[in-house]
């Protein structure tokens, strides 16, 4: 019994550090999307710090303690968040991972090669190698007690203990009982909702990453007794923390860290009594990596598509288009120039570090395969090279020629790549990553543990082969053979990659579930995938165990694979020639930078750490840097030509359909609106900005017509020249009329809009928002294309058209979710084009995006505390649970968990309480019952009288138009037309919803 | 055919012509094959250059072999050099205990700067190895690694110090406990390792060792994980602190590296523990400097495979004398230094009993049958170096925070290995 309370009180030790280590990991997690596998270096950075300031510079070591904890940690999340993290969230989940292992290494080099230099200053500090025994905290050496008879515990056990708790506490009340606990947990659970309230998501997220670093930096202080000064060890109890996160599903902080400090005693009591495991060697030290493993099979949620990153789309390809001269020339070229090389100018040196390079190319195209085409990050690829290299030098070692020990060994690595990939298939992400990286460590310390396989520390010799009159001895001649092969590689997985089953891969990894549809199986390819990628790197590593002549068991490490991963990342894995220049610059460059730059050995570790960093820049790697670069500035050349070629095409395209649908404006007038812009040197200018000319409005003008000057409605051609002449000049008196709730305001510079801001009776004149010659779209795709739309104060605005029309890119400009490629936007007369949802909300601008715009996670009084904050946030969500009893009696429910139609009155009821200058609403009544959705709309009306001004969005055009004010549909990204609620005519609704009118005017195009 | 693969493949003939015209000369290309190499050797200078891990992710570092080996060749030029030749001893180059870069620094040794021999080599990994084997340089180092037995060029500055079956095994460490303890008979051990491939030949090894010795091993397992250093110990404690029919042994063997020992001493303290705790691994005076490690290796035993720093000797006086000439400070002496300085040693007795013509085939020629006596690693004699250790040892056991000599430094006769 007394065993077992020491098994468990002890194994909390490593439980607490292990929590504290998840805890930051999920918090990280949570504020950026990605799993930072540099936390555990964090932590060494800290306890190296810790060490240096204490007993190098002799400072106290409580005041040093908190100092790092609270100020100098918190401070490099920030900087890593500002430099990296944030930019990284936007990009690929490979970039993500590859960007935080780079820093794995980057970091405790940097603190090394930082004490280098301080010591080279002649400052007091200490050297960080052969420290063991460091002093912690508390006393020095730890004062230990036996409480019960046979448990010892001392003094640093307790100081963790008691640390790891009152942190427990802390976050306890900053989560669960601050605003800004409230705030980051709204923002792990919907980021952008917490966007369009108006909370700056990038602060959360900074918030977040100065806790997790905090939280880093205690583990490492409180952990400096016990492992050292080890980044090694550091990383180590990182991976086996990472279970615990995992346990957290990621996001819950409790799970997590209850998790780790179940995982400690766990552990403790697998190595107390695992004597049945003795006859397997390495199965205690593989216990940890077991249970992470067991833990991402049994916990990671299963997803529909799985085994590919969840965000991971294939780049652009900038070659597109070019002759295949220019897309293999240079490599050929540089293929045979390198052949060439071996007999020509380089040393025997060099020969030797070139011929190493090529066979590491090898293995690095590997990754090519599994990441680059199947979007799978595997951590395992050293597992496969080791083993191949064991077996194909166990074979030699009974007399098999060398071609035969390599393709047996080769497929051993294949066998094992199917392995791995087997269980790993349903995970996706960062869990595949994980999972891989446990079975690498697994095969490091049982597999390769093995006696036969290994051959104890001597290894396997592996003699380079004699292939008939080529004796590979020579290095020069191996260079030679290298590079026919791995050109021989590169054919063959650019072929691969060009072939269907090629185009198979690429499918699912873009789209699994439209490759399944079309009877890809996801499976299958996933498997060929790995199966490959593990041959490949088992023959690269058969090549380098030649070209070293002796494979032994601790060469390649599931640490070195973790490197490699980042050296081919960072060169990019769009093409295998990336794989090639990854492998030749991994081998060429520390010797160049030794040669020529600096002796230190921890500048060129910085160095590859740092280029993980530059893919929160360039997620397609540095080979691809500059032609990516030159390829955007040529796109971004001819996309200025297109939009030059707008104004002379598209109103011609446009008009024709206005002119059938009865909105007139005569040909004439097109082209002297086409021709007096094209005569602007940028066409493109002159309509965007909209204000810069006469003329130049006057193309865009027969899209919006006033509904005031309905007539232009009824087809009066011949009134249109003038008309045109109207529209540009009158609107202000217009609006100043107060006849028209939307108007056109093409042509009318803001002086003109701030004498329509003078309001009376509380109510504004002022458009409450308004956009102008809006273009908008995703990713070089145009969606809108020179909206125009206002709203004014107390009044509903409902905007109609077919799906794909462009209304919800419509409410997402305006919200400042998406920045428009040219217009402006409009909040109170004020130009807020440039702000984005965070300061559009402040300004009053609220978006109730599609769906329901609640946090799912958290409670009905969490939610409406969000948006009714500040000091009288609490009389205001009383007033709320009055007006709505339903709400007040599930006021610690989990949103999630309400109805469509509560959610929607959550949503909805603490914007009548505090009524926003501006709601957009997206498709409120989406998915609810009719009677729900008649208290909705009568909510909304509530609101307009309130003197909100309102931007609806619908697809149940005839419920809405029963509270609407003014209509305007939307067809192929412009508005066809806008009026009052009275001018709208059942066959126009007709047309504006399906679509019609944008059809005839494709008809009418030629 | 795609065109891309076209392009290839032809690129691809072209290679492989390029190939097939260099295997010609493949032949007669790379490493001089001459017996006579005098690389490295002027009339006036000896190149010598070093490869040893001073920067690793675990935080270990062996940077003091360099210093070792720099103040043996400072002397040796001081005292007119070899036959006249000065040794140039360019330093040693940090392989980081990275194979990869440990190949990458033999290579750039022997290719780029051209050195003769390497003297010091100590690391945890030695994949430059068959190497440097091939390219016939001398090379003088740690011989911990099964490299330093067998391979005509690779000398271990101590022996060979991995026993192969059918070779022989060092008694030192079961003699030098046989004296603290006042003999062997009916005094129990028990030895623990790492769980990993090398822990458990370990265990074999010290199992056979003690047992021939007389000891009672009670335990002997190689369980301890070897993937990082636990922070919890008393699974481990456990067992071994009831191995001996429910008491604990009279010694405990611990043959695993510092930070494993440190947390293993403090952790068997704790329970009360007071027998014999002994290890290979802390003779090292920079671990007094912190009062948790001086705490958790007092009274600890410690095996040295040289004469220690405490046992007074001339050899001794003149080492840290040249140490500390070299450092330009005082600085506490440690067996990195000594590994550094010894394997420099054995390097400069071996060329200058080859005399004034020195090639490397001279060099071997007088490795075979090269014998002395009475160095600070005892009586050594080449070839059977590269075979069994030297097998001269000594105990020290660190009392009040000072190392005291409980084992004097002696030689004792090795057993087989079975």
């Amino acid at each position: 019994m007394a065993d077992l309370l020491g098994f468990v009180l002890s194994g909390l030790v490593s439980g607490a550090l292990y929590a504290l280590l998840a805890t930051g990991l999920v918090l990280s997690y949570s504020a950026s999307g990605l799993f930072n596998f540099a936390h555990g270096a964090t932590a060494y950075l800290c306890a190296l710090a810790f060490y240096e300031l204490h007993s190098g510079f002799g400072l106290p070591a409580v005041p040093t303690a908190v100092l790092l904890v609270c100020v100098l940690a918190p401070a490099l999340g920030w900087g890593l968040d500002r430099l990296m993290f944030r930019k990284l969230a936007r990009v690929g989940e490979t970039a993500q991972i590859v960007a935080t292992i780079g820093l794995l290494v980057a970091l405790p080099a940097l603190g090394l090669w930082t004490v280098e230099l301080l010591a080279d200053a002649g400052a007091s500090v200490k050297p960080a190698e052969n420290q063991f025994g460091l002093p912690g905290v508390g006393p020095s050496p730890a004062h230990s007690w036996q409480p019960v008879d046979g448990v010892g515990v001392d003094s640093d056990q307790l100081i963790i203990w008691a640390a790891t708790a009152v942190v427990a506490l802390g976050l306890w009340i900053l989560m669960r009982h601050t605003p800004l606990g409230l705030q980051l947990r709204a923002a792990v659970d919907n980021r952008s909702l917490v966007e369009l309230r108006g909370l700056s998501a990038d602060r959360l997220s900074s918030i977040a990453w100065m806790l997790s670093s905090g939280l880093a930096g205690l583990a490492g202080v409180l952990a400096t007794p016990l492992l050292g000064l080890s980044s090694h060890d550091f990383t180590l109890f990182l991976f086996v923390s990472a279970t615990a996160a995992v346990l957290g599903r990621f996001v819950s902080v409790p799970l997590a860290f209850a998790g780790g400090l179940g995982l400690g005693v766990l552990q403790n009591l697998v190595a107390g009594y695992a004597d049945f495991a003795e006859r397997i060697t390495g199965f205690r030290t593989a216990v940890p990596f077991l249970i992470l493993f067991a833990g991402l099979l049994l916990l990671t949620r299963r997803r529909r598509t799985a085994g590919t990153a969840a965000v991971d789309p294939p780049p652009v390809d900038y070659l597109t288009g070019r002759s295949r001269l220019r897309r293999w020339g240079p490599w050929a070229v540089a293929a045979v120039l390198l052949a060439a090389s071996f007999y020509t100018v380089t040393t025997p040196f060099w020969s030797g570090l070139l011929a190493q390079g090529l066979a590491l190319s090898l293995v690095f195209m590997s990754f090519t395969v599994v990441t680059g085409l199947g979007a799978m990050v595997s951590l395992a690829q050293a597992t496969f090279v080791t083993g191949a290299a064991l077996v194909a030098g166990l074979l030699l070692s009974h007399g098999w020629p060398f071609v035969a020990a390599a393709a047996v060994g080769t497929c051993t690595a294949a066998l094992l790549g199917a392995l791995v990939a087997l269980p790993a298939l349903r995970l996706g992400g960062r869990s595949l990553a994980l999972a891989t990286l446990a079975l690498a460590f697994l095969a490091d310390q049982v597999l390769f543990q093995i006696g036969w396989l290994r051959n104890g520390d001597t290894g396997w010799a592996v003699p380079r082969p004699v292939l008939g009159p080529v004796d590979l001895g020579d290095d020069r001649a191996l260079g030679v053979a290298l590079t026919v092969l791995v050109a021989a590689a590169v054919a063959a997985l650019s072929a691969l990659r060009n072939s269907p089953s090629g185009r198979a891969m690429l499918a699912v990894r873009s789209a699994p579930a439209a490759a399944m549809a079309s009877g890809v199986s996801v499976v299958r390819t996933k498997l060929v995938l790995f199966t490959l990628s593990a041959g490949l790197a088992g023959f690269g590593g058969v090549m380098y165990a030649s070209y070293n002549t002796r494979v032994n068991a601790t060469d390649f490490t599931a640490m070195t694979g973790l490197i490699w991963l980042a050296v081919v990342v960072a060169a990019g894995l769009r093409r295998p020639q990336f794989a090639v220049v990854a492998g030749l610059v991994y081998a060429l460059v520390p010797h160049l930078l030794s040669d020529y730059v600096t002796e230190s050995v921890h500048l060129p570790v910085i160095l590859f750490g740092l280029a993980g960093l530059a893919l929160a820049n360039d997620p397609d790697g540095y080979c691809a840097a500059v032609p990516v670069r030159l390829q955007r500035r040529r796109l971004a050349g001819s996309g200025a030509g297109t939009p030059t070629a707008t104004p002379a095409g598209e109103p011609p395209t446009a008009l024709p359909g206005d002119t059938a649908t009865g909105d007139t404006l005569p040909p004439d007038t097109t082209t002297a609106g086409t021709a007096v812009a094209g005569t602007a040197t940028a066409g493109m200018t002159a309509t965007a900005a909209g204000s810069t000319g006469v003329v130049a409005p006057a193309a865009e003008t027969p899209t919006v017509v006033p509904g005031g000057t309905s007539p232009a409605h009824t087809g009066l051609t011949g009134a249109v020249p003038s008309e045109a002449g109207t529209t540009s000049a009158a609107p202000a008196g217009a609006g100043a009329a107060g006849a028209m709730s939307v108007e056109a305001v093409p042509g009318v510079g803001d002086g003109g809009q701030a004498g329509g801001a003078v309001g009376f009776g509380g109510r504004s004149f002022a458009d409450a928002l308004r956009l102008r010659g809006i273009r908008a779209g995703y990713g070089g795709a145009p969606v809108l294309r020179g909206v125009e739309l206002a709203v004014r104060a107390g009044e509903i605005l409902v905007l109609l058209g077919p799906n794909g029309a462009g209304k919800s890119t419509t409410c997402r400009v305006a919200a400042g979710l998406v920045s428009p490629l040219a217009g402006q936007v409009y909040v109170a007369g004020r130009d807020a084009t440039r702000d984005g949802a965070v300061r559009r909300s402040r300004a009053g601008v609220v978006l109730a995006p599609e769906g329901r715009g609640i946090f799912p996670a958290l409670t009905v009084e969490e939610n409406l505390g969000l948006y009714l904050r500040g000091r009288d946030g609490r009389d205001a969500r009383d007033a709320v649970y009055r007006r709505f009893p339903g709400l007040a009696g599930r006021r610690g429910v989990p949103a999630g968990a309400l109805s469509g139609g509560e959610q929607q009155m959550l949503a909805l009821a603490p914007l009548l309480q505090r009524p926003p200058k501006v709601l957009i609403a997206d498709e409120p009544s989406l998915g609810l019952a009719p009677r729900v959705v008649e208290e909705v709309f009568r909510l909304l009306t509530e609101l307009r009288d309130q003197g909100t001004a309102l931007l609806l969005v619908e697809e149940k055009a005839t419920e809405v138009l029963k509270v609407a004010d003014s209509v305007a549909y939307l067809a192929r990204g412009r508005v066809t037309w806008c009026g009052p609620r009275a001018a709208v005519e059942a066959d126009r609704l007709t047309e504006a919803y399906l679509g019609l009118a944008a059809t005839r005017e494709g008809a009418a195009r030629p | 055919m795609s065109r891309p693969t076209r392009t290839f493949a032809a690129a691809v003939a072209a290679t492989a012509l390029l190939l097939a015209a260099a295997c010609n000369s493949a032949s007669t290309g790379g490493a001089s094959k001459t017996d006579d190499s005098v690389r490295g050797v002027t009339d006036t200078r000896i190149k010598v250059g070093g490869i040893v891990s001073m920067t690793t992710a675990s935080g270990y570092s062996k940077k003091d072999t360099d210093l070792g080996a720099k103040a043996r060749f400072d002397r040796a030029n001081a005292e007119g050099g070899l036959h006249g030749r000065k040794i140039d001893y360019l330093g040693a180059e940090d392989d980081g205990q990275d194979p990869s870069r440990n190949l990458a620094a033999a290579r750039k040794l022997v290719q780029q700067d051209k050195v003769f021999a390497i003297a010091p080599m100590s690391s945890t990994t030695f994949s430059g190895a068959d190497f440097l084997q091939k390219q016939r340089v001398p090379t003088f180092g740690w011989g911990t690694l099964p490299s330093f037995c067998g391979p005509s060029y690779i000398y271990g500055f101590g022996g060979c110090m991995v026993p192969t079956p059918g070779g022989t095994i060092s008694q030192t460490w079961p003699e030098g406990l046989e004296q603290v303890m006042g003999g062997a008979k009916g005094r129990s051990v028990a030895i623990l390792a790492n769980d990993s491939d090398a822990g458990k030949f370990g265990i074999r090894t010290y199992r056979q060792s003690f047992e021939s010795a007389g000891f009672t091993v009670t335990y002997a397992k190689p369980s301890v994980s070897a993937a990082s250093v636990p922070s919890d110990w008393s699974a481990y404690t456990k067992e071994i602190l009831r191995s001996d029919g429910g008491k604990a042994p009279d010694a405990i063997v611990s043959v695993m590296q510092t930070p494993y020992n440190i947390g293993l001493f403090t952790a068997v303290k704790r329970t009360g523990y007071r027998g014999v705790l002994t290890d290979p691994t802390d003779y090292d005076p920079g671990l007094l400097a912190k009062s948790a490690t001086r705490k958790a290796l007092d009274g600890v035993h410690v095996l040295t495979s040289f004469q220690p720093f405490e046992q007074q000797s001339a050899a001794m006086t003149r080492f840290g004398k040249d140490i500390r000439k070299a450092a330009g400070k005082d600085v506490p002496l440690n067996m990195h230094m000594m590994t550094g300085y010894m394997s420099a040693d054995l390097f400069l007795a071996i060329a200058g009993k080859a005399g004034k013509d020195l090639t490397v085939s001279s060099f071997q020629k007088a490795a075979d049958g090269f014998a002395d006596t009475g160095t600070l690693v005892g009586d050594r004699a080449e070839r059977k170096g590269q075979k069994e250790s030297f097998g001269c040892g000594a105990l020290v056991q660190l009392k009040g925070g000072a190392y005291v000599v409980s084992a004097p430094f002696k030689c004792y006769p090795p057993i087989p290995f079975t």
